[in-house]
């Protein structure tokens, strides 16, 4: 009975020196983890302040919401991530800052996520394939995903004469097309110098058709066709451009034509599934800290050393019993 | 000294650390009757030690397994430094050579977009000598907080003051984009000023003026400025990447009809920032050389006094509690040998 108690205890003390053993000799373990690399490039035209998002039961811009969303999403990537922002309008984008690491980093990419204003667009317009194109072509050979966000609204509306050609790009780039906004016609906010909100666009302030080179139509269906002085006749083009909505089919398009694939963004937790696309990830061996395991087990025998003797609460508990006076 | 855990419902297991107290974990000797054994204050001392140590080497596991580490501490100290605003000028003539070229040398070799279409680059253009030297310059400054704003026909907010300084190298490296429109330059001296509000006042306040143009400045916006600058206690540092053949800060018209801000915004400018009441150095560099002693020169002077504040990143105690429990267990194990055996 001694002996076995004995080699009990000392067997128990020697494990447990073994397991720390382990645990200074072997303290990480390499581990696959999926990390992500994107840069986001964000619509900042026009339409993009249109208010057709739900938070906290407070109509949002769309460019707001994006913001927001791409601020909480911040906090869910993995360390060793990166992000890096671009802005686009006109027909091209323009980078803020290459990809960084989001945890050394959180700071000053969530500062400048949160500082995007639709006023820091450099020109008007707002054409989209074009955008997306040169944005493909200015970030060929970068590992980084594009993330393009947009709402799709081209203005002026683009003529099909004169489409953006991506077969330079397509296999080439990988990431994303985040479509923007809802697929019911909101009106657009107009803003004056000082920044203040001052009504919607009308319908006469936003051109409803591109008036740029040849028209697509037969020139024998065009009224009042003229080659030279009116190659678009001479009606007004009427339309609901001053209007907006998330073209979704036209995004579906351009990405089928470019190589990327398309979501559209609803809330915080469909965009993270959509960007958590085995496409756009690298496994990165990753260092585990797995000391855990062995001081766990060191744990587990040095308190079976120390474990109250059982039957000594059987003698105490039948002391007790025998200390009842018995009736 | 802050200390934290990881996973704070590990620390639960703190409770093992009390079994030492009920069991000395030893071998148990018969003997007719205890109480005939005289107390012995030595013997008692040191099992009171053999305990103190196995509850230790629990406890150290424990602590060892929630994962104990010391804080992030940030120390105030007193160094030389400086606040600096990088304000960039990314307007489409930047992207030409100092002799007002396409960086392949044609005249003309730009596509609708501005960008240049060849990759050959016979000489630099001022846009990649300014960020090749920017760099440098951000390496240099290893206490100060940089933040880099840009402007073009708007401004663009890009990082705020940092001491990161990857983060700063990573904004410079992205002007290698194509620039963008026009020379909009109060709106861009707006927003530089705009990075020190909500900032202590310490050390010297600079903006950094990297440009290759300037454009008048309406009066609103003058005006506006000048309060700006007085209340933030800016100083101003413009380097001007003169473009040969182009007018400089320091020419003065040869004709009076010629002297206004309409023809020539690089002198009106100069002599708005002279007006401006706070301090001013204005540095022409017509080539990628003068640029860099211009750069050097800012180096030199501002390092005034600042306090800043040094982090002291996260320390893990995880693997002293496990090295503290190892040897203690190694003791506890040495001495169960010395256990009288009968």
């Amino acid at each position: 009975m001694n002996h076995t108690l004995k080699d009990y205890r000392i067997g128990c003390l020697l494990l447990a020196l073994i397991a720390m053993l382990v645990l200074f000799m072997y303290p990480n373990k390499q581990q696959k983890m999926p990390t992500y690399n994107y840069t986001f490039i964000v619509d900042i035209t026009r339409s993009m302040n249109a208010t057709d998002y739900q938070q906290d039961n407070q109509a949002v811009s769309r460019l707001n919401f994006v913001k927001q969303t791409l601020r909480e999403l911040l906090q869910k990537l993995p360390c060793e991530s990166k992000v890096g922002l671009g802005l686009f309008t006109e027909r091209r984008s323009t980078l803020l800052f290459e990809p960084l690491e989001v945890c050394s980093a959180y700071t000053e990419i969530d500062t400048t996520i949160s500082k995007i204003d639709w006023r820091m667009a450099w020109a008007a317009d707002s054409n989209i394939a074009k955008g997306l194109l040169s944005t493909l072509e200015m970030l060929p050979k970068s590992e980084s995903s594009v993330i393009f966000i947009t709402d799709g609204q081209e203005a002026p509306p683009v003529n099909p004469n004169y489409q953006a050609d991506f077969s330079s790009v397509k296999g080439q780039a990988k990431g994303m097309i985040i479509g923007v906004g809802g697929l019911q016609s909101v009106p657009i906010p107009k803003f004056d110098s000082q920044g203040k909100q001052t009504g919607f666009y009308n319908p006469d302030d936003v051109p409803h058709r591109s008036s740029f080179g040849q028209s697509n139509l037969d020139p024998s269906q065009i009224k009042g066709y003229n080659a030279r002085n009116a190659p678009f006749g001479s009606e007004a083009a009427t339309g609901n451009e001053h209007l907006t909505s998330l073209h979704e089919t036209y995004l579906e398009k351009l990405g089928a034509e470019s190589g990327l694939s398309y979501a559209r963004l609803t809330d915080l937790q469909n965009l993270s599934q959509a960007l958590q696309n085995p496409k756009l990830a690298t496994e990165k061996v990753v260092q585990t800290d797995i000391r855990r395991q062995p001081a766990l087990l060191a744990l587990l025998l040095l308190s079976l050393v120390y474990l109250p003797k059982v039957y000594k609460f059987r003698r105490f508990f039948a002391r007790e019993r025998s200390l009842v006076p018995k009736l | 000294m802050n200390l934290a855990v990881n996973t704070p419902w590990a620390l639960s297991g703190l409770v093992l650390a009390l079994l030492p107290l009920f069991n000395n974990g030893m071998r148990s000797s018969p003997a007719p009757w205890t109480a005939l054994i005289p107390g012995d204050t030595l013997s008692a001392f040191v099992v009171c030690c053999l305990r103190l140590c196995a509850v230790a080497a629990i406890a150290g596991l424990v602590l060892g397994i929630a994962g104990l580490h010391r804080t992030e501490q940030s120390r105030e100290r007193i160094g030389h430094g400086a606040h600096i605003v990088l304000l960039l000028d990314r307007s489409s003539s930047m992207d030409n050579t100092f002799a007002g070229r396409a960086p392949n040398g044609v005249d003309d070799g730009k596509d609708a977009g501005g960008r240049a279409m060849h990759g050959a680059i016979a000489e630099e253009s001022k846009a990649t000598a300014a960020r090749r030297l920017l760099t440098d310059f951000v390496k240099q400054r290893q206490n100060d907080l940089i933040g880099v704003a840009e402007y073009s026909t708007s401004s663009l907010f890009v990082m705020p003051l940092t001491e990161n300084k990857n983060a700063v190298q990573a904004a410079i490296a992205a002007t290698a984009t194509p620039a963008l429109g026009f020379t909009h330059v109060s709106k861009g001296l707006g927003m530089a000023i705009s990075f020190f509000e909500q900032q202590p006042v310490t050390g010297s306040r600079i903006v950094l003026l990297v440009s290759d143009g300037a454009a008048a400045i309406d009066h609103d916006s003058e005006q506006k400025l000048r309060l700006w600058f007085k209340q933030q206690q800016v100083r101003l540092y413009w380097i001007f990447l003169r473009t040969a053949g182009s007018p400089g800060i320091f020419d003065q018209p040869e004709d009076s009809r010629a002297d206004n801000a309409g023809a020539m915004p690089e002198l009106y400018l100069h002599k708005f920032f002279l007006g401006l009441g706070s301090p001013y150095q204005a540095y022409e560099a017509e080539s990628p050389d003068a640029l860099k002693q211009a750069i050097a020169d800012i180096n030199q002077l501002e390092n005034l006094p600042m306090h800043y504040v040094e982090r002291i990143p996260k320390q893990d105690l995880s693997a002293v509690c496990y090295s503290i429990a190892a040897f203690l267990l190694l003791v506890l194990f040495g001495v169960k040998f010395c256990e009288v055996k009968r």
